[in-house]
């Protein structure tokens, strides 16, 4: 399986990761376990048990490590392998190690990298409210070319838009959103959709279905 | 008092969902095992005399004779000790759980006709069965975006309601028919916090984390 890009990847909102969850996200065809352990800290990993090749993924967090799902080899934050169910007093050998790659939490976003990650993570600045993460089955270039010229759909025109290296930014409805690109593959898409400044619940519920209807037009292709 | 009696197989989608609920709700259940496959019991002439339609589950408790899931689901939540925190009170709020209480059982099924053809059906099309799944479990994905973003975890109201119930063994059980949750985040959360409330159980498939 390919790894991560080296350059910084947004995968997810940073709050959809809670502490003590591990989900798998697909990032540009790499399969990659993310996690947080029970401190918060973020992992992520091949998503891929040394053991049989289970998704790490479909585990759960114990305290400081992720149990696989199937056999439940337990992985410490540094990827190594720590216990072994079906063999309790085995001093596990450190050969048995999970492929890591880098994770960050950074404005409000859960970043992956190949090796340390190349490129700089974004600065927090001023605080940003969350949205939501879209999955949408659409190439990130459609995607975005129709995100930069109309911005969600029925808000009204975009006053401006900007590409900030990872990040789209752009105004509509007296909002700057600030957009988390994530290709999932050549014809997937994830966009991780936050707002600056603080934002209204309410505000942001209603611009649920217009997200709703951004999928639908860009897979659409109209 | 006699307890109700659940015929039930340990596999099915729909009785895993009414044991769920009974445990949630704090019914003790009497649980007898239909063997559906490879017995096909349930069109046995001793099980249509109980179930004319010939399906699992059947709940039986005194006079009361259930043979749709829903009402299963508002009848233990109705008569359980933990149960009525599972039906709202109110007008707007019974509302809102009745209307996803019947999208579980009529759009949400396409999760469950996905994962029988997945597992059991020959030569069947998958894809427009796994189409319809996913666009379901978009429809929900988006509201419960919405319901979190407003302070609620559950797809009615702020608490877990039968609706939520009747909805969870879908989604957790989706990646047999190859649907990962990838790119349900919102779903996944709720699913965490259904896993957490007092009751939980698990069915062959959805593993126990705890
Ligand atoms: S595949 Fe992970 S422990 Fe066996």
């Amino acid at each position: 399986m390919p790894p991560p890009p080296v350059a910084w990847t947004p995968v997810a909102l940073a709050a959809d990761l809670q502490p003590g969850a591990a989900a798998g996200v697909v990032v540009d065809g790499a399969e990659v376990a993310i996690w947080r352990d029970t401190a918060g800290t973020p992992h992520a990993w091949e998503d891929r048990c040394p053991h049989r090749g289970m998704k790490l993924s479909f585990g759960f967090v114990r305290g400081e490590r992720l149990a696989c799902l199937y056999h439940g080899w337990e992985y410490d934050g540094g990827g190594q392998c720590r216990y072994i169910p079906a063999h309790p007093d085995l001093d596990v050998p450190a050969s048995i190690c999970v492929n890591r790659y880098s994770a960050a939490d950074a404005a409000g976003l859960l970043w992956v990298a190949s090796g340390t990650g190349s490129g700089d993570l974004p600065d927090p600045g001023d605080p940003l409210s969350p949205l939501r993460s879209l999955f949408i089955d659409a190439p990130l270039g459609e995607v975005l070319n129709r995100l930069a010229a109309d911005g969600l759909p029925g808000l009204g025109p975009v006053v401006e838009s900007a590409e900030d290296g990872p990040l789209l930014n752009f105004d509509q409805a007296g909002h700057r959103f600030v957009v988390g690109r994530h290709p999932t593959g050549p014809s997937g898409t994830a966009l991780h959709i936050l707002l600056k400044g603080e934002v209204s619940a309410e505000a942001r519920a209603a611009m649920i279905p217009a997200t709703a209807e951004l999928r639908r037009l860009a897979e659409a292709g109209r | 008092m006699t307890r109700p009696v659940l015929w039930n197989y340990d596999l099915d989608d729909a009785s895993y969902t009414v044991r769920l609920m009974a445990s949630l709700a704090g019914v003790d259940v009497d649980l007898r095992a239909v063997d559906v496959y490879p017995g096909a019991e349930h069109h046995s002439p001793g099980y249509l005399a109980r179930h004319p339609l010939g399906r699992v589950p059947l709940l039986e408790d005194g006079v009361v004779q259930l043979r749709q899931v829903p009402a299963m689901l508002t009848h233990l939540a109705r008569t359980g000790p933990r149960g009525t925190g599972f039906l709202p009170a109110d007008p707007v709020g019974t509302a809102a759980v009745e209307d996803w209480l019947a999208f579980a059982f009529r759009d949400w099924l396409a999760l469950s006709a996905a994962r029988s053809a997945s597992i059991f059906g020959d030569g069947v099309d998958l894809d427009p069965l796994r189409a319809a799944a996913i666009a379901a479990l978009r429809v929900a994905e988006d509201r419960l975006v919405a319901q979190s973003l407003l302070g609620s975890g559950f797809v009615a109201g702020s608490a877990a309601s039968v609706a939520d119930i009747a909805l969870f063994p879908g989604f957790a059980l989706s990646r047999d028919s190859n649907i990962d949750h990838d790119a349900f985040p919102a779903l996944r959360n709720w699913a965490r916090r259904i896993r957490a409330l007092e009751g939980f159980v698990t069915m062959p498939g959805i593993p126990d984390y705890h």
